[in-house]
């Protein structure tokens, strides 16, 4: 069914709702309070159609591509589509609905055109909330049902027909550790729906409806087809892995996750079945999180380098049954979303059995983040700083995985400056270097991970969020694994402690020594160019008793062909 | 000065240098290209300056423009440097930020670029600064020594970066670490981090010190190469370089901190822009800058460029002033293409070669430029002054096999929707730039430059709903004449983190006086007398918590409650919002600019007895307004003399571009010979 509408017409309405997407994250950014939304760009904007069809996308970070469909779609499912009037907007943070945990609330509004009875589309902004009244302060790693994870909406009206329900507002702002940061964020998310709204309705009127429509039509067949054609270069077949999440945040046990991508002429199929089950802690997946992730896979793979829109993922499918790890039902706790992380990991190594060629080895299997909680002895007053760490990407088979990248599910994201920490906190770093011999030896070698050693001067909270500490990311064609992430508390004394993601007590004097995992190996070590092993070894990436151990066949080469 | 009227501006673009005269007596502007040299830049400014043939004895001022410096990092001809740093943190450099590139953001198998510093050429020593500068661990001088000694005799470097923890604060340690560094290897150029960019954040501060470091010797070859060749044709005025933020710097000065003119690429038609924002009085200005590859647009707010203070050079953060300013990768020479159907605009690009279909150079993808052609805009016969015919068939043709019959639309619905295409792309761009800084687009006028920011001026104004779109005197070379403008400028800043309410006014005053003093001497020692300098202070605040901080002009007396409203009222006009948390000062900044000597603006004769400019001809082109082929009366703007006015749809064509206003537009002659386009009735008022 193709529209019937030139193609640059199709491409100038296209241009004018991205640039009204794009427009809608410029007025969240400038006007959020909380820097995690700003600095983090921990946030997912996006435009629907009144078929619920993807139009258009301001993303934010990588892993919430495409996060607001399953949301949207699942408050318009609850509403009714008669429920909506213009002006509305629409508070959704069940997490089983809202793809997400329950802090990353959406809001939903209505665009109403003339001569239509109803909505002529949907807007949608996603955002981390700085606090929605969870059990502890700051972020949740143990919770045990979505009840102790803070309030929940499941579609609310927070505006009717443009007016405030002070209410509900009044309800947000009692249930919040830090009311006047969520009420500006609020703010900052209504202003950037009316942004949207003002753009989309001036876009209708200046094109007319029935050529927006047209042109919609249009670029959505686009997106499908330009998908179908990269999805025909693809090769035909079913490839399975598995790897491990260390533990829920309660018992220690590691948790087994599946994924079995197939692909076939016209569908790309991703099959959780085979993972665990719920788990007790705060590591299950909401199945719209789980979506997501998959359609980052898929994107990427296909058409990495056009916005998204619903055309895109037609031909994608997720099976993931209720009540398994990556289709969390109530009362399940969804706090800790790193299950995506590791999962999003997962695929690849599905994939990279099918096309060898394409993918690299496993990067350090995570976001290593790591927070300090205290009262500054300068000030008296309480901080909470938080930093998120790089790891080794890993390497792919044409060459070395880069050195101390933020791991690839948020890689645009940057760390924080140690003047910035040490200001603000009162950590004193003692070191911040690259961790020698943690890059996955192989012909092609895994980039590496960095080491921290942290000293407190001061009495406070430890926290990390950190998976992938027990088993190790996985290597490709031959190549080795590396060390696995390892926080290391109190070094060197009687209490020492292994830590992945845990909160801790630390006094002043008190040690913690951070190492990230490197990156995967690729083909077999002793291929490698005795040049780059000199490079290595003169660099300090690798040390000499590492190089004789792993790269050991080739010394000679190495130490006289150069 | 009288016995040196004449200043020159030359300024090296990607493939032409442009060279601008100014006769400060008679107010007469003179104009020639000349080709780029890559090999031998110096050799291209002089060809241009010779295509002038201006008498360098009777020049007083020769303003130059060059990415000197950008093209040796693009192309990784630096120096070779090594870094010293603190013991136990000589990976902050290769870690950076340790961010993704924003195009990269789904390419899971991303390469980091070769760093311009390899590892085994960083050098850790001890000595360590805590956050209020207190000594934690005393300096290794012994280690410093060593540490300089290896890097030069067995890594063979040519100039050292020091950069360590909390320098911004007191940066005694980098200081001794310099004296010490110089005594043991003389040879060896040294550059520090707190001279370079006292300000906080240890990677942002090593990356521009080691750039610094990496194109400084380079930059100095050149520099004096330069000169020397211009003394020897007779010129003994003052030399000034661009500024990548605004203003210029003697060569001198630019010498001592070549990472201030690495982005001054576009920096001339901006500070002409905002010369001209002030001189006409229209303070708030989009400027529109649109070339062979790319379209620039920066805005002008209250006669001021916007800037920010950090730039980004191949993925290297840069601690210097820049304007400000959005890119889209598409200009005159992209390509058009469909993908799958959809009509899309770049950002490949033809170049100057093979170059658009219509310059019969082997070129076969049609371009804008070709599109412009089929649309009846271009002259075919009058292109650069009728020294290059353009071949209209082959462009008509190219459009019509590539895009028209695959789309099936006639042959001036596809060349009107690749500009359609493309003036949907910076309309984005201007919103964006507009609503990130809390300001509405229609409140400014469009000033359009470059080949060809002429020809879509009016377009691009319609579109957006602006109510005037200017267009200045021979706007290819608006860049060139920018330069012209450009008044010695230096910034001076240090970062002082604390609360506003907790930092007494005195000790404030005396930072403030501080760097005053810096930046008098700093104009002082590039010529300005103490008369003209005019220092202007800032502070860069931000609520408590944030990390975003945005600048506030500060008067000579502080007046703290004053400031802490100034920044309110900023902070609601940016973010549409302000609090009631504290506010905390980052960075402290002082512009020191020296004043202008001479008017630049010359009034034209007004016309003569006799009647408006007779209209030479007409030719049929694409009206926007009415989306079709009209009837457009041609004009040559050298025949158009201040008052006249023309209605749309018309064509001014003045050799190296045309200015394009439709149908229902009005066009009128300023006293210096501006055309300013507005909407009917507005021009009729």
């Amino acid at each position: 069914m193709r529209a019937r509408i030139d193609g640059a017409t199709a491409e100038v309405v296209r241009s004018y709702l991205l640039s009204a997407a794009r427009e809608m994250k410029a007025t969240l950014v400038r006007t959020a309070f909380n820097p995690v939304i700003y600095e983090v760009l921990d946030f997912g904007i996006s435009m629907y159609d009144r078929n619920l069809d993807l139009i258009a996308e301001a993303p934010g970070l990588t892993m919430f591509l495409g996060a607001n469909d399953y949301s949207v779609a699942k408050v318009v499912e609850y509403l009714g589509v008669e429920a909506f009037e213009d002006g509305d907007v629409v508070i959704s943070n069940y997490p089983y609905w809202n793809a997400a945990h329950t802090y990353d609330a959406s809001l939903i509004a209505p665009v109403f055109v003339p001569g239509l009875d109803g909505p002529f589309g949907y807007l949608c902004v996603r955002a981390h909330w700085a606090d929605l009244g969870a059990k502890d302060p700051g972020y949740v790693l143990d919770s045990t049902d979505m009840h102790q994870e803070g309030i929940v909406f499941p579609g609310t009206k927070v505006f009717k027909r443009g007016e405030a329900d002070r209410e509900i507002i009044e309800l947000i702002r009692f249930n919040s550790r830090m009311p006047d940061i969520v009420i500006g964020d609020f703010n900052a998310m209504v202003a950037s729906l009316r942004t949207g709204e003002r753009r989309l309705k001036e876009t209708v009127a200046k094109f007319g409806r029935e050529t927006v429509d047209s042109a919609i039509a249009a670029f959505l067949d686009h997106g499908e087809e330009t998908t179908a054609r990269a999805l025909a270069g693809l090769p035909r077949g079913s490839w399975t892995a598995e790897d491990f999440i260390d533990d829920d945040g309660i018992s220690d046990d590691p948790i087994p996750m599946k994924a079995t991508v197939t692909i076939t002429d016209d569908a790309f199929t991703v099959d959780f079945t085979g993972s665990a089950g719920t788990q007790k802690g705060p590591v299950n997946m909401p199945f719209g999180t789980t979506l997501a992730m998959c359609k980052v896979v898929f994107k990427a793979l296909t058409t990495p380098d056009t916005p998204s829109n619903a055309g895109h993922s037609r031909a994608l499918e997720v099976v993931a049954e209720p009540g398994n790890l990556f289709h969390a039902v109530y009362p399940a706790p969804t706090f800790t979303l790193w299950t995506g992380i590791v999962g999003l990991e997962l695929l690849f190594k599905a994939l990279a059995k099918a096309m060898p060629e394409r993918f690299a080895a496993s990067s350090g299997g995570d976001v290593p983040g790591f927070m300090m909680l205290g009262v500054h002895p300068d000030t008296g007053k309480f901080f909470a700083l938080s930093n998120n760490d790089p790891v080794g990407w890993g390497a792919s088979p044409h060459h070395d995985g880069a050195n101390a990248l933020i791991h690839l599910s948020e890689s645009i994201v940057r760390n924080t400056p140690l003047e910035v920490l040490e200001t603000n906190t009162t950590m004193f770093f003692e070191r911040f270097e690259l961790r020698r011999d943690s890059g996955g030896p192989g012909k092609h070698r895994g980039g590496l991970g960095l080491r921290r050693d942290i000293r407190f001067l001061s009495d406070g909270e430890f926290m990390t969020v950190m998976k992938k500490t027990k088993s190790r990311p996985w290597a490709l064609a031959g190549g080795r694994e590396p060390d696995a992430n390892t926080v290391i508390a109190f070094p060197g004394t009687g209490k020492e402690l292994r830590m992945s993601t845990r909160r801790i007590p630390v006094k002043a004097g008190d040690r913690v020594t951070v190492l990230t995992a490197g990156g995967g190996g690729h083909g077999a070590p002793r291929e490698r160019d005795p040049a780059l092993i000199a490079e290595d070894l003169r660099d300090g990436f690798v040390s000499p008793e590492a190089a004789r151990r792993v790269y050991g066949r080739n010394r000679e080469r190495y130490r006289d062909g150069n | 000065m009288s016995e040196k009227p004449l200043r020159l501006a030359v300024d090296i673009g990607g493939t032409f240098v442009d060279a601008i005269e100014l006769d400060t007596a008679t107010g007469e502007v003179r104009f020639r290209k000349a080709a780029t040299t890559p090999r031998n830049p110096a050799a291209g400014v002089l060809d241009a300056v010779a295509a002038l043939d201006t008498p360098l004895e009777r020049t007083g001022l020769f303003t130059h423009g060059t990415t000197l410096g950008l093209n040796a990092v693009l192309e990784r001809r630096g120096a070779r440097v090594g870094i010293i740093t603190n013991e136990g943190f000589r990976d902050i450099f290769l870690v950076g930020r340790a961010n993704v590139p924003d195009a990269h953001m789904y390419d899971f198998t991303y390469a980091r670029p070769a760093p311009i510093v390899r590892r085994h050429r960083i050098a850790g020593v001890e000595g360590r600064l805590d956050y209020r500068g207190a000594v934690m661990e005393e300096l290794d001088e012994s280690g410093v020594v060593d540490a300089a000694r290896r890097l030069v005799d067995e890594h063979e470097v040519e100039a050292i970066a020091v950069c360590f923890l909390f320098s911004f604060i007191d940066p005694s340690h980098e200081r001794r670490a310099q004296a010490l560094i110089r005594e043991a290897c003389p040879e060896t150029k040294v550059s520090i981090s707190s001279d370079i960019a006292r300000e906080h954040r240890e990677y942002e501060r090593t990356s521009t010190t080691v750039l610094d470091a990496y194109i400084r010797p380079i930059f100095e070859r050149y520099v004096d190469d330069l000169e020397a060749s211009l003394r020897e044709r007779g010129f003994d005025g003052r030399f000034l370089v661009m500024r990548s933020g605004g203003g210029a710097m003697t060569a001198g000065a630019a010498r001592l901190s070549p990472t201030n003119t690495v982005l001054s690429g576009p920096a001339g038609g901006i500070t002409g822009g905002a010369f001209l924002a002030r001189a006409l009085d229209r303070r708030e200005l989009i400027t529109f800058d649109v070339g062979g590859t790319s379209l620039d647009v920066c805005t002008i707010e209250d006669g001021r460029a916007t800037t920010a203070f950090e730039a980004t050079l191949e993925n290297h953060p840069l601690l210097v002033p820049v304007y400000d300013i959005r890119t889209i990768g598409a200009g005159g020479g992209s390509i058009a293409w469909l993908d799958a159907g959809l009509l899309n605009v770049g950002p490949e690009s033809a170049g100057a070669e093979p170059g658009p279909i219509c310059y019969r150079r082997g070129g076969t993808l049609p371009t804008v430029t070709d599109a412009c052609l089929a649309l009846g805009y271009i002259d075919p016969g009058g292109f650069l002054g009728g020294s290059m015919p353009l071949d209209r068939e082959a462009a008509c043709e190219g459009i019509r096999n590539t895009l028209a019959e695959p789309m099936s639309v006639t042959l001036e619905a596809a060349a009107a929707g690749v500009l359609d295409v493309l003036m949907a792309r910076t309309v984005g761009a201007v919103r964006r730039i507009t609503v990130e800084r809390g300001r509405d687009p229609r409140e400014s006028a469009l000033l359009a430059f470059g080949g060809a920011g002429p020809m879509f001026a009016a377009m691009c104004g319609h579109e957006m709903d602006l109510e005037e779109m200017i267009v200045p005197n021979a706007p290819s070379g608006f860049s060139a004449w920018g330069m012209l403008s450009a008044e010695v400028v230096d910034d001076c800043s240090r970062t002082h983190i604390s609360l506003l309410d907790e930092l007494p006014p005195a000790e404030l005053a005396s930072i403030f006086e501080e760097l005053e003093r810096d930046a008098a001497a700093s104009l002082r020692r590039q010529g300005v007398s103490d008369g003209r300098a005019v220092l202007l202070r800032q502070l860069e605040l931000r609520y408590l918590g944030q990390e975003h901080a945005i600048p506030v002009d500060v008067g000579r007396t502080l007046d703290i409650a004053a400031i802490v409203r100034a920044f309110g009222d900023g902070h609601e006009a940016r973010y549409g919002h302000r609090m009631d948390a504290r506010v905390q000062v980052l960075n402290i900044r002082i512009r020191a600019v020296g004043e202008a000597e001479e008017p630049m603006l010359r009034e034209l004769p007004p016309r003569g007895a006799g009647p408006c400019a007779p209209a030479p001809g007409s030719r049929r082109a694409w009206c926007f307004t009415t989306r079709r082929m009209s009837r457009f009366s041609t004009w040559r703007r050298q025949d158009l003399a201040p008052g006249d006015t023309i209605a749309g749809p018309a064509l001014i064509d003045e050799g190296t571009s045309v200015t394009v206003m439709h149908t229902g537009q009005r066009l009128r002659v300023d006293r210096y010979g501006h055309l300013v386009i507005a909407m009917a009735e507005q021009g009729e008022r």
